[in-house]
């Protein structure tokens, strides 16, 4: 959350930390999505939100090996409390019986909050690194709108039938 | 007491996957609940958790705790007999608000009034949702239901002033929307010396209100510490729970700045007091027979 994040005083090596943890946690939320989708027999589901696990593991990873290159082992002194559901979709984004499209447009509107973050974050900010990442960043977030919405495009045209219209109400647990 | 150790969140989630719909609230109860267990940092075979039945009361299974899924409503006498057997285990009960403010109702203020060391954990979703969606007793009036077709005639129980009326020395609410919040609170339940109680606004997607989701929630929330609370006010604190329904305040209500002995410890020093100049065990039939 915001709110517990000092942007003004935020060094390189916070925000890059920061930034790792973002991807984190989105990555451990979309394997969470993947593992409900299993349990509850929507695989086309699950495979979309495990692809979304291994692109943010694939950047936190680059974020990462930046941070090593730049700051080498120093201590992190950000922790996963300074942030929350930042790229990572709320709790309450899946649901039972997704399909590809819902999933894709949940995860779509992930990136779009992510975006807002960094967006605005950046009046905030004083440290000209600490922006240029930030700004890299927000971009970065459009790119990752842009390959949601290949996977989107790929789908057959929606038909306008919703999951309402042709399965059971869920059985509740 | 055993020594603590490092754990990892992971260590205190077992190899069971949830069953719970996809997007409910309870999953981020759990998420909470371990990250909160590793803080404190017993070891899993020194927790025991008790829950009643419903979905919420399924949490037990998912933890590496000693976990006992009880009886509908009855988390907390269990809950209560565990912990007076054997008060080394730190004891965590948790279940639905049907189960905790509707059939368990009656059992809250005993163990406020006992203060067993305890924390209880509700899943307040105002509906039944194992049942499949009838009228809890946090549902709000009006609220159409399969058991209320033309909209509930009855007021809500207020569940944050039920507990801060009978004296409990630990009140808290948290929700999905600041799941660090609700690991931060959970801790700080589990820490505090007695009775603890955390209601958790986790929503039902499935038989919720849209209202009651993550988005609304968000948008009726505010942290208690960020107003400037302070938990040592019990007064302050009734005042703030009268908003239950409007207002989604997060954090701690009330904290007993100093906690009386807890009914535990009161029981070991009356054992202690009664066993000086008892017969050892293998005499005490001595004591049926006449000499
Ligand atoms: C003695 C008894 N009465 C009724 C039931 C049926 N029953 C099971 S769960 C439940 C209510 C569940 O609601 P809640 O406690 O709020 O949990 P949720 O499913 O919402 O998490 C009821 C009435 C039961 N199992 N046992
Ligand atoms: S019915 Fe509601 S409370 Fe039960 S698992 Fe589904 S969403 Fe959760
Ligand atoms: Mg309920």
């Amino acid at each position: 959350m915001a709110a517990r994040i000092d942007f003004a005083h935020l060094s390189l090596m916070d925000a890059l930390d920061l930034a790792v943890l973002i991807e984190e946690e989105a990555k451990e939320r979309y394997e969470e999505f993947a593992a409900q989708m299993d349990q509850h027999r929507t695989p086309e589901a699950a495979k979309f939100f495990r692809l979304m696990a291994v692109n943010e593991a694939k950047h936190g990873q680059e974020l990462a090996d930046r941070r090593s290159q730049l700051f080498g082992t120093a201590a992190r002194t950000v922790t996963r409390a300074m942030i929350f559901d930042v790229e990572a979709p709320d709790f309450d984004e899946a649901r039972a019986f997704m399909s590809p499209r819902q999933a894709m447009k949940a995860a779509l509107a992930s990136e779009v909050k992510a975006h807002a973050f960094f967006v605005a974050a950046l009046p905030a900010l004083k440290d000209a690194k600490v922006r240029a990442l930030f700004e890299e960043l927000r971009d970065e977030e459009v790119e990752h709108q842009d390959l949601v919405k290949a996977e989107l495009a790929k789908l057959p045209p929606d038909s306008g039938l919703s999951d309402e219209d042709f399965v059971d109400e869920p059985t509740a647990q | 007491m055993s020594a603590t150790c490092e754990f990892q969140a992971k260590d205190y989630k077992s190899d069971l996957k949830p069953i719970w719909c996809p997007g409910c609230g309870d999953y981020s109860v759990v998420q909470g609940l371990y990250r909160a267990l590793a803080a404190i940092g017993r070891p899993p075979h020194e927790v025991a958790f008790i829950s009643g039945i419903g979905c919420s009361s399924r949490i037990p299974g998912y933890t590496t705790a000693y976990g006992f899924n009880t009886v509908h409503g009855r988390a907390l006498p269990i809950a209560q007999g565990i912990k007076l057997a054997n008060p080394d285990l730190l004891v965590l009960a948790a279940g639905g608000d049907g189960d905790g403010f509707s059939i368990g109702g009656g059992h809250i203020a005993h163990l406020i009034r006992r203060n067993i060391d305890i924390t209880y954990i509700v899943m307040d979703n105002q509906i039944y949702g194992l049942t499949k969606g009838q009228l809890s007793p946090t549902s709000q009036k009006g609220r159409t239901t399969c058991t209320s077709p033309y909209g509930s005639l009855e007021n809500p129980v207020n569940p944050l002033l039920y507990v801060l009326a009978y004296g409990a020395g630990f009140v808290a609410q948290a929700s999905p929307t600041d799941l660090a919040g609700m690991a931060a609170t959970i801790e700080e339940a589990i820490r505090y010396p007695g009775f603890a109680f955390v209601n958790v606004q986790s929503p039902c997607v499935t038989y919720g209100e849209e209202a009651q989701q993550i988005k609304g929630l968000k948008a009726i929330s505010e942290n208690l510490a960020a107003i400037g609370h302070n938990p040592a006010d019990r007064l302050a604190a009734m005042d703030l729970a009268q908003h239950y329904g409007e207002k989604l305040h997060l954090g701690v209500f009330y904290k007993n700045p100093e906690p009386p002995p807890t009914y535990d410890a009161l029981i070991r020093e009356r054992q202690a007091q009664l066993s000086q100049g008892a017969l050892p065990k293998e005499r005490i039939l001595d004591l049926f027979i006449k000499k």
